[in-house]
């Protein structure tokens, strides 16, 4: 089941990595959250225990309903155009993905044989973290350099859980509050930033000087 | 081969061949139900041919024997290929370690001299078109080969038949695989043949024409050759489809007949869909529409491989 929903995140990293509206990353995001909900839930079929929930259940409502939520929000308050404006072709942008993806794969099993990790989970995991990086360094715009945040932390999230199946609890719930901490201040900062400058994208703040 | 073997194998080419007008017609009429139409009866594909056989076949000035062969060579190309499907359970006409290779490259060559006719002309039209051609099956090639190609790289198997029968589902993985790889595919078929969001069949700018305005000075028993191997082609790609899906039917080949019409009847009505709801992709787009195909077939060899 682990395999499965990393195939199916690996997918949602490809349509990212294709797409040119803002909105579907947002939809994408979500769609990653679920995807990570279901990935806790699924072990506690076997062995259910209530206090278990309250990290699938608060992930749930952070990923899936109140960071999507806020960055619509932001969108319609700040009337960002809906493409994302990338720096180099779509074509291109695909083609690195697919090339770091081959390579995280491969040198993921070539590490499953020394050590205990399940290939295609990890693998998935590390391709997301990659993937975020280049969403942050090849957009302009400021609002998908957050989306490429969040994907890298649901990258580090799918990872973290093929390394250590029991991560303490407490860690992965302050993880959760740090990235929409994060997300908030950047919404704040984006708010500001429109007051001085016009533009939402990362070149227009190459203009900013004390 | 057995005579058992030889009269499937037969049954099946026949019928592709007989019935692949048809599914075209069956994707046109839910095409037109979707858009609130009535729509052309789905035996029109086969009116159609018959119109164009009676008519007669007239060559440009400029043409050479090019273009008198190619139609033959086309349609004679895509005829093999649908020789080496499996339909159902039965084992295909053509069949042999490596087959693989030559299905795609078959394809290949009727595409070849598709193309070189459509040059041979000497339209400028018809050039652009053989360039767009051209370039969308650079793009397309390598679909085919991560997709079906992983199945083979991983069991170490060449024939298409032995390929599709490997496929198990003892594993959960497995059955996401099928998914994904028929994701791959109907891509591939969308864009083999020149259907929406790639081409528009209907459009009537031959600027913005890609398949249809390489066939745009062909006429009579030429054009009819090369509409019906237009339809058998479709047919051949609904059918390596359909084929992923025949884990399921458990060896058993009554539920192999019925899973294979109810992947194809599926695959037309979502084909009918696709060119309902999307737009004619700019031109520019295509070529990233087709690497995201290829994206999920090294996708699906990755996980392939490293499941096994």
């Amino acid at each position: 089941m682990q395999n499965v929903l990393s195939i199916i995140f690996c997918l949602s990293l490809f349509y990212l990595a294709v797409t040119s509206r803002v909105k579907t990353y947002v939809t994408v995001l979500q769609l990653q959250g679920i995807i990570l909900t279901v990935l806790l839930l699924y072990p506690l079929i076997d062995h259910f225990s209530v206090p278990a929930l309250i990290l699938p259940a608060t992930l749930f409502i952070v990923k899936v309903y109140l960071i999507p939520k806020y960055i619509k929000r932001i969108l319609l308050d700040l009337d960002i155009k809906r493409i994302i404006e990338p720096t180099i072709q779509q074509f291109s942008f695909l083609l690195l993905v697919i090339s770091t993806m081959t390579v995280i794969f491969v040198a993921t099993n070539i590490l499953s044989k020394s050590t205990e990790i399940e290939t295609i989970p990890f693998a998935s995991g590390f391709s997301a973290v990659a993937v975020g990086m280049f969403i942050i360094i090849f957009r302009k715009k400021l609002i998908i350099h957050v989306a490429g945040f969040l994907v890298l932390e649901n990258g580090i999230f799918l990872f973290g859980s093929t390394i250590a199946s029991k991560l303490p609890m407490m860690i992965e719930l302050g993880s959760l509050l740090d990235i929409f901490v994060v997300v908030f201040l950047m919404g704040i900062a984006l708010n500001k930033i429109s007051s001085t400058l016009s533009g939402f994208e990362a070149t227009a703040l190459r203009r900013l000087k004390d | 081969m057995d005579l058992n073997t030889l009269v499937q194998g037969i049954v099946a080419l026949l019928a592709i061949l007989i019935l692949s007008p048809l599914f075209a017609g069956v994707i046109n009429k839910q095409k037109a139900f979707f858009t609130g139409r009535i729509g052309a009866p789905v035996m029109q594909p086969y009116y159609e041919l018959k119109r164009l056989l009676r008519k007669e076949t007239i060559n440009a000035n400029s043409s050479s024997f090019i273009s008198d062969i190619s139609p033959a060579i086309n349609l004679i190309a895509v005829i093999v290929a649908a020789a080496m499907l499996p339909v159902g359970l039965a084992k295909p006409l053509i069949s042999f370690e490596g087959d693989i290779i030559l299905f795609a490259y078959v394809l290949g060559l009727a595409r070849f001299f598709q193309i070189l006719a459509a040059m041979d002309i000497g339209s400028s039209f018809e050039g652009m078109g053989a360039s767009r051609e051209a370039t969308f099956a650079v793009f397309a090639e390598p679909i085919f080969f991560f997709t079906i190609g992983s199945i083979a790289f991983a069991d170490n198997l060449t024939s298409i038949y032995d390929i599709y029968h490997s496929i198990k589902l003892n594993n959960v993985t497995y059955i996401v695989f099928i998914v994904v790889c028929s994701i791959s595919v109907l891509i591939l078929a969308v864009t083999e043949c020149s259907r929406m969001p790639i081409d528009d069949p209907n459009t009537h700018l031959e600027l913005t024409m890609i398949h249809e305005v390489m066939i745009l000075d062909n006429s009579g028993v030429d054009l009819f050759l090369y509409q019906y191997s237009s339809y058998v082609k479709l047919c051949i790609y609904a059918i390596v489809e359909a084929s992923l899906f025949y884990p399921f039917a458990v060896q058993n080949s009554y539920v192999a007949v019925i899973i294979f019409l109810v992947v194809i009847a599926a695959l037309a009505t979502t084909l009918a869909v696709v060119e309902t709801v999307t737009a004619r992709f700019k031109l520019k787009y295509v070529p990233q529409y087709l690497l995201f195909a290829t994206a999920i077939g090294v996708l699906n060899l990755l996980i392939y491989t490293f499941t096994k």
